[in-house]
């Protein structure tokens, strides 16, 4: 593309701004990160010692760290279920029938719900005298006052944290996957019909391989949301119930540990884990991303 | 016929059912704040009637929190965070969508890829950063580190495109200056996407709560999100009722908005990415 009497210095000029912020704010950090992990970090001080391998050590030895990478590993068992929510979700409300807006708008509503609000009532839902209870012992699965101490109890607290998640998040795919749905082209699905097609074998012989890109993006998507719980955990349970993830580890080791070194340590394991991640979108998704605009 | 009715029927269940899940949170909420008598919060499905409808648990949150001031802290914060993305995203989106020039690919790139990291990480080195720079505890250093968003910067070179080339170069062989062209061409013909943006902005600035909770010490200087939350799982907590009337007034504005945007969300034309 040749740009008449365009000089370089004026593209320079335009991306300087907003280039500045970035670098400082997002791509420093992440290097920071990486030249923490190999240090001691004395706040007070503001001094910082090369301690080789040191805070790799401390989490190896951290059985808090342990925990909290096996409790963010255990949230990818949210993704087959908010990925098949989301997609039900998606061909419920497809079709334009009469109400539809009130219904996708409804679905969707906690994606925009502040989180931290959220979490509030949620506390209440899951008190143990509270909704959850209450609903659980009416169809009969506890003996009144027997259920579980939502979010004290290791074990219950992370199901609490998985509730919590798949209700913030489950209507955020299902607009993707509506997109995804909309592009299908409709002669595809017209001319099934005609072939007799019943709707069980549109679904799988044409939603299901039209929407494969869609459902790949909203996987990886999704696993990497998974992996990424801590705000959920923050202001839910505050890490009670066992329910430390790795990203609230980081948190907690700089803030109330103020153990910036390992904290820095655990941040670049987890920063490197999303890139793993992220490059096999990348890798996957290439150049066939389903919401690339038509140029 | 009856066929269709049935499966009419099912599909307008099952919708219910769900949109039931959705709400229940915040029926249950309006709910008992709405009971004047508190005895029958806990007894389902009763507590979903206001048990003698009042107001008063309102007018006690509105006396008793300054929930204004952090409405206040909430629109100032969004407010400089929408109009700063905007001021760094559309040049920068401009300039990768329009002009050449060395490293312009690679930075695209990298922002591309730091779309798809966590940005909690950050959270450690930037509290670092905003300390050195004297910035803690105050409302420049809340949104500093939110105002150059990859995401941003996608959206724009992605609206910038679209741009024909023969308006961009028509105006150029007039001789306009890039900047010119920027704000009299691209920007009025992209104003949908930048309101898309804008839009996307402010929901996020506004819910955003763990950066201002750690940045910010001082009360009076809260947005809701982080103020409301102090404050219902602190101090209020002893009086469900306060509580809830209190999740009630912080949940409305949201929902305002986004009743009156949900258009954007639903129909995307480009994702509501989150970093």
């Amino acid at each position: 593309m040749a740009k008449p009497g365009v000089r370089a210095l004026t593209g320079w000029l335009f991306v300087a701004p907003c280039a500045l912020v970035f670098v400082v704010f997002t791509l420093w950090p992440m290097l920071f990160n990486g030249w923490l992990a190999f240090q001691d970090y004395f706040i007070a001080e503001r001094a910082t010692a090369w301690n080789d391998f040191a805070n790799f050590v401390t989490l190896y030895k951290s059985a808090t760290f342990r925990l909290s990478v096996a409790n963010s590993l255990l949230m990818l068992l949210t993704v087959p279920i908010i990925q098949a929510g989301a997609l039900g979700l998606a061909l419920l409300v497809h079709r334009k029938l009469p109400g539809i807006t009130f219904f996708r708008a409804t679905f969707y509503l906690p994606v925009v719900i502040t989180l931290s609000i959220a979490a509030i009532v949620w506390r209440y839902v899951f008190h143990y005298d509270g909704m959850l209870n209450w609903a659980l012992t009416a169809i009969g699965v506890f003996e009144p006052r027997q259920g579980p101490q939502w979010l004290e109890q290791s074990g219950p607290a992370l199901v609490a944290v998985m509730l919590f998640a798949f209700w913030k998040n489950v209507g955020y795919y299902m607009v993707l996957y509506l997109v995804g749905l909309a592009a299908i082209p409709r002669e595809l699905t017209e001319a099934a019909v005609l072939d007799g097609a019943g709707p069980r074998a549109r679904f799988i012989h044409i939603s299901l391989p039209m929407l494969a890109p869609v459902i790949v993006l909203c996987t990886l998507l999704s696993t990497i949301a998974a992996l990424k719980t801590f705000q959920e955990v923050m202001v839910l349970t505050g890490g009670s119930g066992d329910t430390v993830t790795a990203l609230y580890f980081v948190y907690n080791m700089a803030f109330s540990g103020f153990n910036f070194g390992a904290a820095g340590a655990a941040a670049l394991l987890f920063t490197l884990v999303c890139l793993a991640v992220a490059l096999v979108q990348l890798r996957v998704m290439g150049r066939h991303s389903p919401f690339r605009r038509a140029a | 016929m009856n066929r269709q009715i049935a499966s009419w029927g099912g599909r307008y269940g099952a919708m219910s059912l769900f949109a039931l899940f959705t709400l229940f949170p915040f029926l249950w909420a309006l709910s008992v704040g709405l009971s004047s008598d508190p005895s029958a919060i806990w007894h389902f499905p009763a507590s979903f009637v206001p048990n003698a409808p009042g107001t008063g648990w309102f007018r006690r949150v509105f006396a008793e929190m300054p929930f204004f001031t952090y409405v206040g802290n909430s629109l100032l914060l969004s407010a400089i965070t929408v109009a700063g993305v905007l001021a760094l995203t559309i040049p920068c989106g401009y300039a990768l969508a329009q002009l050449d020039f060395p490293g312009r690919r690679a930075l695209f790139a990298v922002m591309l890829l730091t779309l798809t990291l966590p940005s909690e990480v950050a959270i450690v080195p930037n509290f670092v950063t905003i300390s050195r720079l004297g910035l803690v505890d105050t409302y420049l250093g809340a949104v500093l580190p939110n105002l150059a968003s990859a995401f941003g910067v996608f959206l724009m070179k992605q609206s910038f495109e679209q741009v024909p080339e023969e308006v961009i170069d028509a105006a150029r062989v007039d001789g306009a200056s890039e900047w010119r062209l920027l704000w009299r061409v691209a920007v009025p013909l992209n104003l949908p996407a930048i309101g898309t943006l804008a839009i996307f902005t402010l929901v996020t600035a506004w819910n955003d709560y763990l950066w201002p909770a750690v940045v910010f010490y001082t009360r009076s200087k809260l947005p809701i999100s982080v103020g409301v939350f102090n404050d219902l799982t602190g101090p209020f907590a002893v009086s469900t009722s306060l509580v809830m009337a209190a999740v009630v007034m912080a949940v409305v504005p949201v929902i305002v908005l986004f009743v009156a945007t949900q258009r954007l969300f639903l129909q995307p034309q480009a994702l509501p990415l989150r970093g």
